[in-house]
C-alpha cells in the first residue's frame, strides 16, 4: 500500500504558512505581537489577548512527550499496515502542544516526559509532516 | 437561573427499538422517537409548537434539519433549532426547551435524536482535521486514550479501575431487557483485562457499543405538566461549559475545564450537592470519561475517580447507582438521550428490576464536541431532575 492512502492536511487560508514552513523543514508557529504567546493551532487572532498581530517564529524543535497511545486497530484502511502504531502529544519547549508520531524508537520505549526533537518526514512535493524522535543523550 | 428551578418538566420520554438494527434512516429513527415520546406524554401533534433535533453525523450541508423533521410530522412549530454539541446535545436540548418556554416562544417542546450506522444514501464528510488525522490519531477513542494515559501518569489510575466501571454498567444492563448487551450477560474484571486493545491504554470493553436508534423527550411548564399522564419530572438544575483542552480535562489554572462550571452551575441552581443524588446518569462513551466526570462534578476529589469507582458503588444496588440502564457502554450509544430517558424513568419508578428504590433526584450529564479539531473542543451539559 502506498504510504499516502492516509489523510493529508488540507491547509486553510489561516493555516497554510505553518505547512509551507514545514515543507522547508522549519517548525514555525505564530508568536503574538501583543502578549508574546506562542500559539497553536495557527489562527488570525491571539486567543489570550485578541491581538491580530503576529510573527512566525522558528521554534527550537525540542519538547517532551506529554501523552502517547498505541493504535491496535486501523479506523481507516490507509493506516492498516502501520498497526500497531503510536500517536503522541508533544509539549514543545515554547509551550504549545501538538499531535504527532514518535519515530526512531520502538513503541515500548516511549514514555511521558521523554525528550524529543522534531524530524521532518517528506510525504510528497506538497506536504511535509513534522514528527518527533528521541533526543539521544 | 433560580427563577427557572422546578418551573419546567419532562412529561414524555420514548426510545425506539435500538441496537444493530438497520431498517431505518436517521430521519426514520427520529420520527419514531418523537411519536413515542409525545404519546407517552398523552399529548398530540397540535400540542407541540417547539422542536429541537440533534444534528446527525451525516448532516453536512442539509440545513434546517430540525424543521424538516417537524414538516414530516406536520407540527405547528413556532420554535425550532438543530443542535450541535455531539453527545452533550440531548441534555442541552432539554435546557434550551425550558429557556424557550420561559421566554414565551412556545409552550411544549420535543427534543429528539436519531442515528444510524452507515445510513443508506448518506455521504459522510470526513472533516479536514489537519493536525491530527495525518498522524493516524483518529476518533474519540484516541482522545480518551490520551486522557487515560495522562490520568494514569498523574494519579496512578489503573486499567483494572477502568474495568470496574465496565463491569458495573454491564451488571446494570443485564437488568434491562432492552439493552443491547443484555443478551451477552455479565462480564468480569478478567473479561475486561483480556479484551483486546483498541487504542492502548483502552481495551475493547472500555469503549461504548455502536447503536442505531432514536428517541425523544417532551418538555413543558410544570403547571401544564400537572394535567398530563405521568407524574412530572421537574428540571431543578442545569449547566453548561465549553472548553478547549489539549488532553487535560481537570481543573488546570483556570478551573474552566472538564465541565467543572457546568457541574457547579447545575448544583447551585438546584441548591443541592452531589451527595444529595439518589441516582446518576453520567455520559459514558468510555470508562475513563466516567472517572473524570465523577471527579469534575464533585462526587470525589480530582484524581481519586479510580479508587472511587472501584468498589461496585456504581451498580444498581450500590451506594451511587450510575447509568442504571447500562449506559453507552452496555445499554447502547443513544447519544445521551438514553441517559435523559433513563433519568425520567427512574424518577417515575418505571424501571422494574433495575429500579433504584425511592429515587427522587437524578443527575444527568452530556459530553460531546469535536475531539480532533484543534484546539480539542469539548461541550459539557448537566441536569438535575427531581420527582416532586
Amino acid at each position: 500500500m502506498s504510504e499516502w492512502e492516509k489523510f493529508l492536511p488540507k491547509p486553510t487560508e489561516d493555516t497554510e504558512p505553518y505547512w509551507d514552513y514545514c515543507r522547508k523543514q522549519e517548525l514555525r508557529m505564530q508568536k503574538c505581537k501583543g502578549c508574546g504567546l506562542v500559539r497553536f493551532p495557527p489562527s488570525v487572532i491571539c486567543p489570550r489577548c485578541w491581538s491580530l498581530g503576529h510573527e512566525w517564529v522558528k521554534l527550537s524543535g525540542r519538547g517532551k512527550v506529554w501523552s502517547w497511545v498505541i493504535f491496535h486497530q486501523a479506523f481507516y484502511p490507509g493506516y492498516a499496515d502501520d498497526v500497531p502504531y503510536n500517536t503522541a502529544i508533544i509539549e514543545l519547549e515554547e509551550g504549545p502542544r501538538l499531535h504527532a508520531n514518535v519515530i526512531g524508537c520502538r513503541n515500548e520505549e516511549i514514555y511521558i516526559e521523554m525528550p524529543v526533537e522534531v524530524a521532518f518526514e517528506k510525504v510528497d512535493d506538497e506536504v511535509t509532516l513534522p514528527k518527533f524522535r528521541p533526543v539521544l543523550s | 437561573m433560580a427563577n427557572l428551578k422546578d418551573q419546567y418538566a419532562i412529561v414524555g420520554a420514548g426510545l425506539t427499538k435500538f441496537g444493530k438494527i438497520f431498517d431505518k434512516s436517521p430521519v426514520g429513527f427520529t420520527l419514531e422517537g418523537i411519536k413515542l415520546a409525545v404519546e407517552d406524554a398523552g399529548l398530540s401533534r397540535d400540542d407541540i409548537d417547539g422542536l429541537l433535533v440533534a444534528m446527525p453525523a451525516m448532516m453536512g450541508e442539509e440545513h434546517a434539519w430540525a424543521a424538516r423533521i417537524g414538516a414530516l410530522l406536520e407540527l405547528p412549530l413556532t420554535f425550532s433549532y438543530t443542535m450541535d454539541m455531539g453527545g452533550a446535545t440531548p441534555v442541552a436540548m432539554v435546557q434550551t426547551a425550558a429557556l424557550a418556554i420561559a421566554a414565551g416562544l412556545c409552550k411544549t417542546v420535543v427534543c429528539a435524536y436519531g442515528h444510524s450506522e452507515n445510513p443508506q444514501g448518506a455521504a459522510f464528510a470526513i472533516p479536514n482535521l489537519e493536525f491530527t488525522m495525518p498522524y493516524g490519531d483518529i476518533g474519540a477513542t484516541a482522545l480518551q486514550a490520551h486522557i487515560a494515559r495522562r490520568h494514569m501518569h498523574e494519579f496512578g489510575t489503573r486499567s483494572e479501575q477502568l474495568g470496574q466501571v465496565a463491569v458495573a454498567f454491564r451488571h446494570n444492563a443485564c437488568l434491562n431487557p432492552d439493552a443491547q448487551m443484555f443478551s451477552k450477560g455479565p462480564i468480569t474484571l478478567a473479561d475486561h483485562q483480556q479484551s483486546r486493545w483498541v487504542v492502548e491504554p483502552l481495551r475493547l470493553l472500555d469503549c461504548c457499543v455502536q447503536t442505531c436508534g432514536g428517541g425523544a423527550v417532551v418538555v413543558t411548564s410544570a403547571e401544564r405538566a400537572q394535567d398530563l399522564k405521568h407524574p412530572p419530572v421537574l428540571i431543578s438544575g442545569m449547566g453548561q461549559s465549553h472548553s478547549a483542552e489539549i488532553i487535560e480535562p481537570w481543573p488546570g489554572k483556570t478551573g474552566h475545564r472538564g465541565g467543572i462550571p457546568a457541574g457547579r452551575m447545575c448544583f447551585e441552581m438546584a441548591g443541592m450537592k452531589p451527595k444529595d443524588m439518589d441516582v446518576i446518569q453520567i455520559y459514558d462513551g468510555f470508562t475513563i470519561l466516567v472517572i473524570t466526570s465523577l471527579e469534575n462534578y464533585g462526587f470525589c476529589p480530582i484524581g481519586e475517580g479510580g479508587p472511587f469507582a472501584e468498589d461496585g458503588k456504581l451498580k444498581v444496588g450500590g451506594a451511587l447507582p450510575c447509568c442504571t440502564a447500562g449506559g453507552l457502554l452496555s445499554e447502547g450509544h443513544l447519544m445521551g438521550m438514553g441517559h435523559v430517558v433513563e433519568g425520567v424513568r427512574q424518577l417515575r419508578r418505571q424501571c422494574k428490576e433495575r429500579q433504584v428504590k425511592d429515587a427522587e433526584i437524578c443527575f444527568v450529564t452530556g459530553y460531546g464536541g469535536a475531539p480532533h479539531t484543534y484546539p480539542v473542543t469539548l461541550c459539557y451539559s448537566t441536569l438535575i431532575l427531581r420527582r416532586p
